[in-house]
């Protein structure tokens, strides 16, 4: 197993580095997502990309000859579970953590990291009240619902000319904080939504909602949420006889929706975190991506796998080997942090709440994959 | 937009009485409640889904299949475990809680996150009026009929259904006319789990199966069983049907977020005007 050779590379050049001259201690770097639970598939991606780039660091020569070794701990998708998953990370006594999935889990598990002093870098989450003026310890690299949500709004109306558009969401913070920012920018737009209805993250039958959706006969369809429920929603709403065109943000961002719906995600139009078309540089890394991963027990899910990946590289780190493991000192380098990321257009850095500013990316589903958007 | 909600779930309601009978069984022979039913549901889901994708059978023989492997399962597990906790009942309730943390866990290991199940049932959308569902829908409805007449036939009709009958009137009295009485709660077992394996393999091509998906649809089977009286069969079934009918309705005209909510305040509301459900007759208390 490919991890079986990542650990025994770790603990060989462990042990070169102790025989060495000094005694150089491993640079300890935890991460935190759902390995199992709905999550999975997103937190399989967040560990494949932080096995990637720890594994280059450490082969180019660590960070200042020390090597930095990882420990990834599963919260089952489980805002409770989250937190003590968290807390692990803290008795371990990681250096810094990068990683999180799932808003209701980053808001929980944030709190432990805050109280402990550690540096949190989320790939994640994207619900607006992670970053605000209350985190000191907590960063984020992916962009927020503000932001997803506000541009989907823009495309549907303007780019796609939905003029009935009905909205589904989940009932946690990362639905309720996608929907909420969505009808403002609908009304700033001039449009109110047909029919606004929420589910449960573990629901698994929608025809209660879908068939209130179809009587209100609209021709867009938002669904905020995530994987299983959001190929499910597009599979019974076809199912139902509803032909309206699905829309997103990030919750669809993922491989296995056009896997559990392989033709009714056809034609979704989505925000999301990472595209290969956009750079060369991104084509590059996505190829060398999917070929590390092809052929393991999971499929290389490169979305979140491209954020955690470019987290550790780009800004941990520089900022390690400028710091050191001094947490004040990785804190203050996090927040300083500006610079130029793969895939994401212009120049990114951090904000004062801990966000990181930069672009987003539009995409469509079409034939089975994610496209970069053409429409008008 | 009513007939959509109904049919919806009425086909539901199916699945959790079907569930539910596996309780209603387990309690009628030993008046304990086997809280691993819902989690042996999902485990019955997932031996569906590996069966039916290396063998590839089609539905009718998957189903007998599954049947037939859950009923052995049950039969063993009653043997080696389910024999060592019902001596006492607040052991058999941890123990079968246990059982079904352990079920679900060991699924976990091997299916962490959601799997399309094969669509054994067809794919067809049928159309009734306004109304749309896939055709699997009609499955779950026949297959539920049939499990009822078979069930009611067996109890009635047979000498090991007689012999359960007695065991579940007065075990000690039936082991003194010669009923071989640990043979029958096996048996008992062993019908409760296939019962709750192929509403599993019903169910599995609506939907995405996951190894947590036993949690939700046990508990309702559970409330099902005990809204129609858990000591009734046609009363589980007539639970099932009303909760999962209720649920959707409630879902649809008052709020989804609160559709649980909404089905179980009913339920509540149900059982303290009728404690012992809506067919449940009161358990004479033995001196």
């Amino acid at each position: 197993m490919r991890m079986n050779k990542l650990v025994t590379a770790l603990v060989a050049a462990g042990a070169m580095v102790a025989a060495g001259p000094g005694l150089a201690q491993d640079i300890k770097l935890g991460v935190v997502a759902g390995m199992s639970g709905p999550g999975t598939s997103y937190g399989i991606g967040i560990r494949q990309g932080a096995e990637m780039a720890v594994k280059e660091i450490n082969a180019a020569g660590g960070i200042k000859g020390r090597k930095i070794s990882l420990v990834v701990v599963d919260d089952a998708s489980n805002p409770a579970q989250s937190v003590s998953a968290m807390q692990r990370l803290v008795s371990d006594g990681v250096d810094l953590v990068v990683g999180g999935w799932g808003s209701s889990q980053v808001l929980a598990n944030m709190e432990v990291a805050e109280r402990a002093g550690l540096p949190y870098i989320v790939v994640g989450a994207t619900n607006p009240k992670i970053t605000t003026d209350k985190n000191k310890w907590t960063y984020r690299v992916i962009f927020t619902d503000s932001v997803q949500a506000e541009q989907i709004a823009e495309a549907a109306v303007k780019r796609l000319g939905m003029k009935r558009i009905a909205v589904i969401h989940d009932a946690n913070d990362y639905g309720v904080g996608n929907r909420d920012i969505f009808l403002a920018s609908l009304k700033k737009l001039g449009v109110e939504p047909v029919v606004v209805v929420p589910y449960q993250t573990a629901d698994k039958d929608f025809t209660a909602q879908l068939t209130r959706i179809r009587e209100a006969n609209p021709d867009g369809l938002a669904i905020f949420g995530t994987i299983p429920a959001a190929p499910a929603i597009m599979n019974q709403a076809r199912d139902l006889g509803i032909k309206a065109r699905f829309i997103g943000t990030g919750g669809l961002a993922n491989e296995n929706l056009m896997t559990l719906a392989p033709k009714a995600s056809e034609g979704t139009v989505l925000t999301t975190y990472f595209h290969e078309d956009v750079d060369p540089e991104a084509r590059a890394w996505a190829d060398r991506y999917v070929k590390e991963f092809s052929g393991g027990s999971q499929p290389p899910r490169p979305v979140l796998a491209a954020w955690e990946y470019r987290a550790i590289k780009y800004i941990a780190a520089p900022c390690l080997e400028q710091a050191g493991t001094d947490k004040e000192k990785l804190r203050q380098c996090f927040a300083n942090w500006k610079g130029k990321l793969f895939s994401v257009p212009g120049e990114a850095y951090f904000d004062k709440t801990g966000q990181l500013i930069q672009q987003s990316v539009l995409v469509e589903v079409g034939n089975g994959n994610f496209q970069a958007f053409k429409g008008k | 937009m009513f007939g959509q909600l109904v049919i919806g779930g009425f086909a539901t309601g199916c699945i959790y009485a079907v569930v539910g009978l596996g309780f209603t069984l387990v309690y009628r022979t030993l008046r304990m409640v086997n809280f691993a039913q819902g989690h042996v549901f999902m485990a019955g889901t997932f031996l569906g889904l590996v069966i039916a994708e290396r063998m590839h059978l089609p539905a009718l023989p998957l189903l007998l299949v599954v049947g037939a492997v859950a009923f052995g399962l049950g039969m063993v597990l009653e043997r080696f475990v389910f024999r060592r906790l019902y001596h006492n009942h607040e052991v058999f309730i941890v123990g079968s809680i246990g059982l079904g943390i352990v079920l679900m866990n060991g699924v976990r290991v091997f299916f962490p996150e959601p799997v399309p199940f094969p669509k054994v049932f067809g794919s067809e959308v049928v159309q009734i009026g306004t109304a749309r569902f896939q055709e699997a829908y009609l499955w779950v409805v026949a297959a539920t009929l049939i499990l009822v007449v078979l069930l009611h036939a067996m109890f009635t009709y047979t000498r090991t259904g007689r012999a359960l009958r007695a065991v579940a009137a007065d075990a000690e009295i039936a082991g003194a006319v010669g009923v071989n009485v640990k043979r029958a709660i096996g048996l008992t077992f062993g019908l409760s789990f296939a019962v709750a394996a192929i509403a599993g393999v019903l169910i599995g091509p609506l939907y995405f199966v996951s190894f947590d998906m036993g949690d939700m649809v046990g508990l309702k089977a559970f409330s099902a069983a005990v809204f129609g009286g858990i000591n009734s069969i046609p009363g589980t079934i007539l639970g099932g049907i009303v909760i999962g009918i209720l649920e959707n309705l409630a879902g649809g005209y008052i709020s989804s977020a609160y559709k649980d909510l909404v089905a179980f305040v009913i339920l509540l509301l149900m059982l303290i005007w009728r404690p012992t459900g809506l067919l449940g007759r009161e358990t004479p208390v033995k001196v």
